[in-house]
């Protein structure tokens, strides 16, 4: 013991262990309260969509915007890409580390799916299952990446009043101080008093944050300290949109965001399992074998409500399929945003350790139940009676 | 103060939906843990099956955390 405390770079390090666990209990949130907090920063405004970084352009379906979501999803594809080049060109017969690590992974699901869904089968459902499990935990083992969620553009006070609803609002930071705008600023403010209650009850709770503002780069990142300065829709205005020197009002964009937290992209997956399922469902069975499970008229009134159930049931596994993902991975972000913000430098630790975990549990089950749903799609229900 | 009562909806929305998933993992657990007493040389398999069926257990309270993330957030 007194040898190990006799050193002096077992010394240092247990000092700087205690310099960060005093710093990250003092410095966050928590230590707001108590007075200190100088190391905060204001916890991220959490938004359920996916959010804009770049304005897109019209197509003839609809105006197609750049996302956040959608450069963590072209990230995830173009790692797995790469990868699969790398292994590709490197195959041997005696594996190195990542050949053999991919070999595991894959004869893994090899056999799972033979087990499930028999040896023929398994050829047919495997590159499917695989490729949503690789997909999956790709996205979400880069969502635990340091730089996403904490670095990105800043929206605006009137992009955010945009956002909940209120569009009259106008930022008075940006009106000019022209005779004409006075007058239309004027104007405007009657019209805001008039509807004061409507105004309020959307941006009475949002907080705006403050950040530093880089001129030439176009980039921000919530920074430490920056607690104190969270100031309400009603300050801001009152402050005429003056945050102070070198800085601006608004909320953080993120340039990258985990896939998975984007309802769009676990509704996707879900919908390419589901339609899988069923292709293999029609293929191997036949349309009427298939189709037979949820509209019958063989078995009376009863065996007929019980295929309108079927039906039902399969809507509902394309949802709980979207929400399972979604929501798990969702939770997960905004756990490490909280705690991050409570207890910065150390908190999030041991959470980003239980979101690896979740992220590779949540592929895994995805990939099973399109596995188990499939091989019941491609059993015949009268299979017992006939044979 | 509708802000408030969404603040108590969202707590209770969580609140609740954490009771069931609570105890299904629970007897989850309970039964893997008999299951491996009784039969240890099949603790792999055990595991893997419990790991799972907590996962589909835990995602009713992820629906509940989620509706409270809404309710709270949007």
């Amino acid at each position: 013991m007194s040898k190990i405390l006799g050193n002096p770079r077992s010394i240092a390090i247990s000092i700087i262990c205690v310099a960060v666990l005093v710093i990250s209990i003092f410095g966050g949130a928590l230590g707001n309260t108590l007075g200190f907090g100088f190391f905060a920063s204001s916890l991220p405004a959490i938004q359920l969509p996916a959010e804009k970084i770049v304005d897109g352009f019209n197509t003839p379906v609809g105006k197609w915007d750049l996302m956040n979501t959608m450069v963590t999803t072209w990230l995830a594809m173009l790692v797995l890409i790469v990868v699969s080049l790398i292994i590709r060109r490197n195959l041997k017969d005696v594996p190195g580390r990542l050949q053999a690590l991919f070999e595991v992974v894959m004869e893994f699901f090899l056999s799972l799916c033979e087990q499930i869904a028999g040896k023929e089968k398994a050829r047919r459902f495997f590159p499917l299952v695989f490729t949503i499990f690789i997909f999956i935990v790709a996205a979400n083992w880069m969502g635990v990446l340091p730089g996403f969620g904490t670095v990105g553009r800043i929206a605006g006070p009137e992009e955010i009043a945009h956002h909940h609803d209120a569009h009259d609002y106008h930022d008075p930071a940006l009106v000019t101080t022209t005779h004409e705008s006075k007058e239309s600023k004027a104007k405007h403010h009657g019209s805001d008093e008039a509807q004061e209650d409507g105004h309020d009850s959307h941006l009475g709770t949002v907080k705006l944050h403050v950040f530093r503002d880089y001129k030439t780069i176009p980039v921000a990142a919530l920074s430490p300290g920056s607690l104190e300065e969270e100031l309400t829709f009603s300050e801001y205005d009152e402050k005429n949109g003056n945050v102070g020197e070198g800085k601006r009002a608004g909320h953080l964009v993120p340039f990258l965001r985990s896939a998975n937290t984007d309802l769009n992209m676990s509704l996707a997956i879900a919908l390419i399992a589901m339609v899988m399922v069923h292709f293999w469902g029609f293929s191997i069975l036949g349309f009427f074998g298939h189709a037979g499970k949820f509209i019958s008229f063989k078995s009376g009134p009863i065996g007929f409500f019980v295929g309108i159930l079927e039906l039902i049931s399969e809507l509902g596994r394309i949802i709980s399929f979207t929400f399972r993902l979604f929501g798990n991975i969702f939770a997960g972000e905004v756990l490490l945003m909280a705690m991050a913000f409570l207890l910065p430098l150390i908190g999030i630790i041991p959470f980003l350790g239980l979101e690896l975990f979740v992220g590779l549990i949540q592929a895994f089950v995805f990939a099973m139940l399109t596995l188990v749903f499939a091989s019941m799609a491609s059993i015949s229900h009268n299979d017992g009676d006939h044979h | 103060m509708e802000g408030d009562i969404m603040n108590v909806g969202a707590g209770l929305a969580i609140g609740l939906g954490a009771i069931g998933p609570g105890i299904g993992i629970g007897m989850l657990a309970s039964k893997a843990m008999e299951a491996l007493g009784r039969n240890p040389e099949a603790g792999a398999q055990i595991q893997q099956n419990m790991i799972l069926a907590i996962a589909f257990t835990e995602a009713i309270a992820i629906y509940a955390l989620v509706v409270a993330i809404i309710i709270k957030f949007v």
